[in-house]
């Protein structure tokens, strides 16, 4: 069975930088797959190779068998990559409604002539893309906040608005760039929750994450980066006790119960 | 051929010129972090102190040097107060339209105050020619020629060499870390504006010297050349500024052999414009501003 | 402590605009139709051509105003260039009618197709550019345009310019007179505001609105930036064709001087003064500038100080304009103050919940 998504080979480098050294990756249909490693691992840059963002310098990216390395930004998210970013960047001044509609710009076919005569493909579409927003909005629980203006929610808000509108392209799968940065617990359990239920209703979720508890406790399979490699690969408990991962964040003389506690 | 030779002299003459110009730009794009259109008024102003000085306190050129450079400068000064100093953290369109709303200001101004025509200038450097076999060079266009390269060389030396250049640099390099370091960004942006905008000064005065004419419109396309100059510098690399500048008045004054005012204004666009398609980054190896 | 007052008054005078701006939506419908019903009267009350012109110049530099609007405050491309689309407008249609002797009507939308046509020889080469770049590529353009329209002479008559441009018929009525173009005009700018305003309102407006925003999250959600990118300038110019196409039969004879840099500011200070991204501030700004125009008139040159000093007061106070959008970066609002306001009063007591 093809996995849904696979990266071969990756590198990625900057002038004479290697940030990203041969790093595979296979992701299958109804995983959590977490990328964790220490701060400047490559983590982000390795996702930016894999969604379009920027080109890989060498290796190969496949979305269900089609290889799409070198594609752009909006082709792959056509294919089905929805991805968030470690910043969050959703559109501050317009509403979390108007957000999730932007998300489904590729499912609508309203063309210019059809949008000055209010054609039924026009007044279709834009039932379908208040109905369906809605709809996700209500089932991620964003109820209240439909009107209100992304760039005042708070920021745990604000995370789970970029992932609903995330939500809108029907992604075959979720990519999810530090999630819980700038988070308190109660907002990183709520989010944890939140991501497992999403996997629940069948959506395939990678995540780039620091928060050891968030990692260990919502994927199934965890990739760890440091310095550009790949140095672990497995289920959460293999990579626990792996003594590579260890010393990468704990120095050869560390020990995991480290991990548990976190910031 | 001398013909050609000699249009290459003034090329080369007026190219110094354009040099001038794009230096100022160049210096104060990178120091500010922000590109201008005020640039050509600067240069206009800078023409025209030079001009009433004359008139009121004799020709020697090194009046006009100190005036143009003063004029300008001050001129700089309200520039950074109304476009920059509030807007280092804004978007950037918000001082780009500054700097157009505050161009078309001083341009109309001027037009009002100095009246619409063109003004003749007086002869400061006597005519004199000297000849090199075939091509005949003037003592104005050595003149000229001299002030630029001794005005550049200053300013390199400033720029190694004293506390003010190093902290110039430091500040068109990154703002925060200057700031960290305890550098006072805004007081060194602005003084740098105020430089890059005193060099643009001496450089009006030079084309009014060479020219024998200034105009109070003489701004627009000015600023249009600087630009250009610049963006083959890649906006802030100093040298290569001056090189593109250089380039466009060679190119400039060969082209007059060619074909008619007109169209060398249609080729210099398109130039400019292709440049900005193909090889943004001109001569430089990277676009040295945020754009 | 000075400061602390002014901000104040300031404040006060931005609220009471933003309770202006809501009233107005509120009570769009009944002002737009009293606003109709006026205008289409006004003929009537006075024939005085010197109004008359006036309103014909305010209605046509609503449609310039408003098509730079739509690539500069809807999709935040930077262009300045808009004197050059109006050019090729006006210069089509002064040819086909004089040389090619068509019919009016069927030459303007011809002559906004070949204006968004060579648009896209601009938009193309330029769509990955930014900020001043692409200004200045635009900002070329128009003067090439202006350049060739000086010196091709066989095409455009150089510098003497096409003259004897033939008035447009409307079902045997010659439209000739001030009344005439004011509901030619009229018509066109309704039209106009009409068309735009359903495009804006749908996905196609959505997209752009979002690469204004934030092209990047905008591309990471499937929209073709470039694509929508070129289809907003296409836009744009097509509107300032078609405006360039009504206005040449208005003054019969055109020449590369009337499409100078400066009619490029002229439109572009009525969109900043008036405001970007709405579809009222370009309207709002060609009031304000025609009649600031014929007010200043006797004071010449100060009239073009007068708009510049309101171009700097404007970015200073209200960078979005009078009439503009408050929810966007135009508006460049500092984040902070952003930050602060919730919307609920839930929102604010459960600030860390989720």
């Amino acid at each position: 069975m093809t996995p849904l998504f696979e990266a071969k080979g990756i590198c990625k480098y900057f002038g004479g930088l290697k940030a990203v050294e041969q790093v595979d990756m296979v992701i299958r249909e109804g995983d959590i797959f977490g990328i964790i490693g220490p701060n400047g691992a490559g983590k982000t840059t390795f996702f930016n190779a894999c969604s379009g963002i920027d080109r890989p310098t060498k290796g190969q990216v496949f979305l269900n068998g089609e290889e799409i390395t070198r594609f752009s930004s909006e082709l792959i998210a056509k294919k089905g990559m929805a991805r968030t970013f470690q910043n969050i960047k959703l559109f501050k001044y317009m509403s979390v409604l108007e957000n999730i509609k932007i998300g489904f710009h590729n499912q609508l076919k309203t063309t210019l002539f059809d949008s000055i005569l209010h054609t039924k493909r026009y007044k279709e579409d834009e039932k379908f893309a208040t109905e369906m927003g809605l709809n996700i909005i209500n089932r991620v629980g964003l109820g209240d906040y439909k009107e209100t203006l992304a760039g005042n929610l708070p920021y745990g808000i604000q995370r789970k608005v970029e992932i609903a509108r995330a939500l809108a392209l029907k992604p075959k799968i979720l990519l999810l760039d530090e999630p819980a940065a700038g988070m308190n617990p109660v907002e990183t359990q709520s989010l944890m929750h939140f991501i497992k239920d999403l996997n629940q209703d069948g959506y395939t979720i990678a995540v780039i994450e620091h928060d050891m508890k968030f990692v260990m406790n919502s994927c199934n399979k965890i990739l760890v980066l440091n310095f550009g490699h790949k140095i672990s690969e497995g289920c959460p408990s293999e990579v626990q006790n792996d003594a590579k991962v260890i010393e990468a964040y704990f120095g050869k003389s560390g020990a995991m119960g480290g991990a548990h506690a976190d910031r | 051929m001398e013909y050609f030779l000699n249009q290459l002299i003034n090329g080369i003459c007026q190219g110094a010129i354009y040099a001038l110009m794009a230096i100022g730009y160049s210096v104060v794009v990178g120091v500010v972090g922000m590109v201008t259109f005020t640039h050509g008024e600067v240069i206009m102003i800078g023409a025209f102190a030079a001009y009433y000085i004359f008139f009121w306190s004799g020709h020697h050129i090194l009046i006009g040097l100190v005036a143009s450079f003063l004029a300008s400068w001050i001129l700089g000064y309200f520039v950074y107060k109304v476009c920059y100093e509030r807007f280092f953290n804004a978007p950037r369109h918000v001082s780009l339209l500054l700097t157009i709303g505050f161009s078309m200001l001083i341009k109309n101004l001027a037009q009002i105050v100095f009246g619409p025509n063109q003004k003749p200038m007086l002869d400061i450097i006597q005519p004199k020619f000297f000849h090199l076999g075939y091509v005949q060079i003037s003592q104005l266009q050595i003149v000229i020629m001299a002030t630029v390269v001794i005005m550049a060389t200053l300013l390199s030396l400033v720029f190694n060499n004293t506390k003010f250049g190093i902290m110039l640099k430091a500040v068109s390099q990154d703002k925060t870390a200057s700031y960290l370091v305890g550098i006072d960004v805004k007081r060194i942006a602005m003084l740098g504006n105020s430089l890059g905008c005193g060099l643009g000064g001496i450089a009006g005065l030079l084309l009014a010297i060479y020219y024998q004419t200034i105009q109070a419109t003489m701004g627009g396309a000015l600023g249009m050349k600087a630009f250009a100059s610049s963006v083959l510098g890649g906006l802030t690399d100093v040298r290569f500024s001056a090189l593109g500048g250089l380039c466009i008045g060679i190119i400039e004054n060969l082209g007059i052999t060619v074909t008619t005012a007109s169209y060398r204004d249609i080729f210099a666009f398109s130039f400019l414009i292709l440049v900005l398609i193909f090889r943004p980054q001109g001569f430089a190896s990277k676009i040295g501003a945020k754009v | 402590m000075t400061e602390q007052r002014s901000e104040k008054k300031l404040n006060t005078l931005r609220s009471s605009l933003e309770s202006l701006q809501l009233w107005v939506r509120h009570n769009r419908g009944w002002l737009l139709a009293a606003a109709f019903v006026l205008l289409c009267i006004i003929p009537f009350f006075t024939t005085r051509s010197y109004v008359l012109g006036v309103l014909c110049r305010i209605f046509l530099y609503s449609i310039l105003a408003g098509a730079l609007n739509t690539i500069n405050g809807y999709s935040g491309q930077f262009c300045l260039g808009i004197a050059g689309f109006f050019a090729i407008g006006a210069y089509s249609e002064a040819i086909l009618s004089t040389a090619a002797k068509m019919n009016f009507w069927i030459i303007l939308p011809i002559a906004g197709l070949i204006t968004a046509v060579i648009s896209l020889l601009v938009a193309l080469p330029t769509l990955k550019m930014q900020g001043i770049y692409l200004a200045i590529v635009t900002l070329g353009f128009s003067e090439i345009v202006r350049l060739l329209a000086l010196n091709w002479t066989p095409l455009t008559g150089g510098p003497m310019g096409i003259k004897g441009i033939p008035v447009p018929t409307f079902f045997g009525i010659a439209i000739r007179t001030s009344k005439h173009f004011y509901y030619l005009y009229l018509v066109m700018a309704i039209i106009f505001i009409f068309t735009t305003s359903r495009v804006i309102k749908s996905r196609i407006g959505r997209a752009w609105m979002s690469i204004r925003e934030d092209e990047l999250a905008s591309k990471s959600l499937g929209v073709f930036t470039s694509r929508y990118k070129a289809l907003n300038f296409m836009y744009g110019a097509f509107w300032a064709g078609i405006a360039g196409a009504i206005y040449a039969p208005y003054v019969r004879f055109i020449d590369s001087t009337y499409f100078t840099l400066d009619e490029g500011w002229n439109i572009l200070s009525m969109m900043i003064i008036g405001g970007q991204g709405t579809l009222i501030g370009p309207i709002v700004g060609s009031v304000i500038v025609n009649y600031l125009t014929e007010l200043l008139r006797p004071i010449g040159q100060w009239r073009m100080v007068a708009f510049a000093l309101l171009i700097i007061i404007m970015m200073w106070s209200r960078p979005q304009g009078l009439a503009g959008t408050s929810s966007s970066i135009i508006a460049a609002k500092k984040d902070r103050r952003l930050r602060r306001r919730f919307a609920t009063k839930q929102e604010a007591c459960n600030d860390t919940a989720v």
